[in-house]
């Protein structure tokens, strides 16, 4: 059974889904099976792990690590499938052009399937999920922040009825620490800072969930370094080496931990996966 | 430097999350104003600073920014105007004008009373993508501007853009309404014999979402009920303009190896789909990498850690090199240095517009 989920998010650009695929293989030396799940259309990992395909369902990435690609429609249709139990009545309800678009407009919908989903292990509803952990690789902030928020404003929406009752519950796991866990991935640059500063407290005040935060590509140059470069160069990286000295104390001020990540200078991922391992130590 | 179609009168910016869209749709504006035109942009979110340096303020109002600083003579006729979307009143709006001389003002209050339309007009559904757009057609409509220039929402996927006229318009077609409004009219509900799908579909509905669902979801399709044909005909009129040949699509990328796998992709896609893609820009290559520093790297006085990285972008660059020929058949590429963001400033920004040079 899933015992706890791991959300990967931040500003669009920073590398949640690097951050997310070093995760998911930190967790599994543990002996702990994972699954690393990516919400996109377009598959990330498929050229990045260099798999041959990546679906709904799991695809073998190393002996404890699958990867799966959601959708919100496949994760409604699975859904769907579980409760209505008929077939023939579930393709008559999918294969509708008019349910088709109606489930692509009704606000919420998408969100509250991909939640049902990551729930459904610890909630019993759905087919049993054989894995100990969930990493996924979640929207960037302001989608990500909607994201947890939809299952409360539709149980608000529509209290009452199956769709009222399932709301409530998966609510109540977003909710848990036990449960949920939120990763947020930032580089030095003020937007990312101010928009990981926005979401570290929007998840503390609307959630009681306090997020792990993750400083990324860091240059880690100092001044003397720079001496034998041109002007030009000189003053870039300078700007750069304050910036990061600038995020690093933001965040101290703002009394929120960090794990530094340096840039990994190599287009290989499986050096890259190597260097950035060791990092995660003492992540739980 | 980067050449727009004299024609064009809307450019649209799009690419994924941390490109640097808007400081790129920024930097048109700002180019294309000194430049003579009469220019609107945009925006969704932008930074501080460049809110800071455009004169921004999120009330959805017009703002003028001033040029002056930049303004090499006093007769310029450029003007520079900038505008952050609300998407609360953009929504609002597409409904009053839509239903104007047809719906009374109860009916309009009504629907946006509705829950379903509060969270339809909310940050929940994604409809930044269909507020923008219907922002985008309105000024483009009004013949204020020579350019409008529009920097698209930070969507998980592009697509997600462009599909937005479709999307909201199914919602407002008579085939989905007319199902929840069957009740009350003896020939809808003889349709509904008829099509014995439809029961059975809508009792499997119940049974997923409950019946308060159905409740309001019938509430939102009365609410709408005979305006369902201007909306749609404004909805059309907005994807009318995303292919119209006065329009011109930018893509903004990265220099990395999966951007730049991402954007070949989502490029081959929109053109597939007839839209005027005309550029991609490559944004924030790193310029202090220049001849000087890229001597042979064992000569540099310096420690290994400036090396790896230097060696890193060298490598990033050639990659690019390799990748170019998919992309330059198709439409023209182009490369744009990173600044220090310390500096988003007006100056710095017509700098940035300048420095936008073609790969060859």
């Amino acid at each position: 059974m899933v015992k706890k989920a791991h959300f990967v998010t931040g500003k669009g650009g920073v590398g949640k889904s690097l951050v997310a695929a070093v995760l998911a293989r930190h967790f599994s030396q543990k002996n702990q099976q994972i699954l690393l799940a990516e919400l996109s259309e377009f598959s990330f990992y498929k050229d990045f792990l260099n798999l041959p395909e990546i679906h709904y369902l799991p695809t073998k990435w190393t002996d404890k690590v699958d990867v799966s690609q959601w959708s919100a429609n496949d994760c409604l249709r699975e859904y769907a499938l579980h409760l209505l139990k008929i077939e023939k009545l579930y393709e008559l309800f999918f294969e509708n052009p008019v349910t088709r678009s109606l489930v692509q407009v009704a606000p919420g919908l998408q969100e509250l399937a991909i939640l049902g989903k990551v729930t459904s292990s610890p909630r019993r509803h759905g087919p049993p999920m054989n894995y100990d952990q969930l990493v996924i690789d979640a929207f960037a902030t302001g989608h990500f922040l909607s994201l947890l928020q939809a299952p409360r404003a539709m149980a608000e929406t529509i209290p009452f009825g199956p769709m009222g009752e399932q709301s409530r519950s998966i609510d109540r796991y977003i909710r848990d620490p036990q449960f949920t866990e939120v990763h947020v991935v930032s580089l030095c640059e003020d937007l990312p800072i101010t928009e990981t500063l926005e979401l570290y407290f929007g998840l503390q005040n609307n959630f009681q969930i306090r997020p792990r935060v993750y400083l990324n590509k860091l240059f880690n140059l100092t001044k003397n370094d720079l001496a034998s470069l041109d002007t030009q160069a000189q003053d870039y990286l300078s700007a750069e080496i304050e910036a990061e000295q600038r995020a690093k104390i933001t965040l101290q001020k703002n009394g929120i931990k960090f794990i530094e990540l340096p840039l990994v200078t190599s287009l290989n991922t499986e050096t890259i996966l190597t260097t950035l391992l060791p990092q995660m130590q003492g992540v739980e | 430097m980067i050449r727009i179609n004299p024609e064009t009168k809307t450019l649209i910016c799009i690419g994924t999350g941390g490109v640097g869209k808007t400081t790129m749709a920024a930097s048109f504006a700002v180019g294309l104003a000194l430049e003579g035109k009469k220019i609107l942009v945009l925006t969704i979110d932008p930074s501080m600073r460049l809110a800071q340096a455009l004169g921004l303020k999120a009330d959805g109002e017009l703002h003028r920014v001033d040029l002056s600083e930049v303004t090499e003579s006093k007769n310029t006729k450029g003007e520079l105007w900038s505008c952050v979307i609300n998407h609360q009143k953009a929504f609002e709006d597409f409904i009053r004008n839509a239903s104007k001389n047809i719906a009374n003002e109860d009916d309009i209050n009504r629907l946006l009373r509705n829950k379903l339309y509060q969270q339809l007009s909310g940050r929940l559904s994604g409809s930044q993508e269909f507020t923008s757009l219907i922002t985008l057609y309105q000024h483009v409509q009004s013949g204020q501007y020579d350019l409008v220039i529009l920097d698209t929402p930070p969507a998980q996927h592009t697509w997600n853009f462009l599909k937005a006229p479709e999307k909201i318009a199914q919602l407002f077609h008579e085939g989905i309404a007319n199902w929840f409004r069957a009740g009350d009219q003896s020939s809808s509900l003889i349709k509904k014999l008829v099509n014995i799908g439809t029961t059975q579909v809508l009792k499997a509905l119940e049974l997923l979402t409950g019946s308060e669902f159905i409740k309001e979801l019938s509430m939102f399709f009365k609410a709408i009920q005979n305006w369902q044909q201007p909306l749609e005909a404004y909805v059309l009129n907005c994807h009318r303009l995303l292919i119209s040949q006065q329009t011109e699509f930018v893509l903004v990328t990265g220099l990395d190896p999966s951007r730049l796998k991402e954007a070949d992709k989502l490029s081959k896609e929109i053109r597939t789909q007839g839209y005027k893609l005309t550029s991609l820009i490559i944004n924030r290559v790193p310029g202090w990498l220049s001849t000087q520093n890229k001597v042979e790297e064992s000569s540099l006085q310096t420690t290994d850690r400036l090396k790896n990285i230097i060696h890193y972008y060298q490598s990033l660059e050639s990659e690019l090199k390799k990748s170019i020929r998919s992309f330059s058949s198709q439409q023209k590429v182009y490369k744009c240095f990173e600044f220090s963001q310390n500096t988003e400033n007006v100056p710095q920004l017509k700098k940035n517009y300048n420095q936008i040079v073609e790969v060859i």
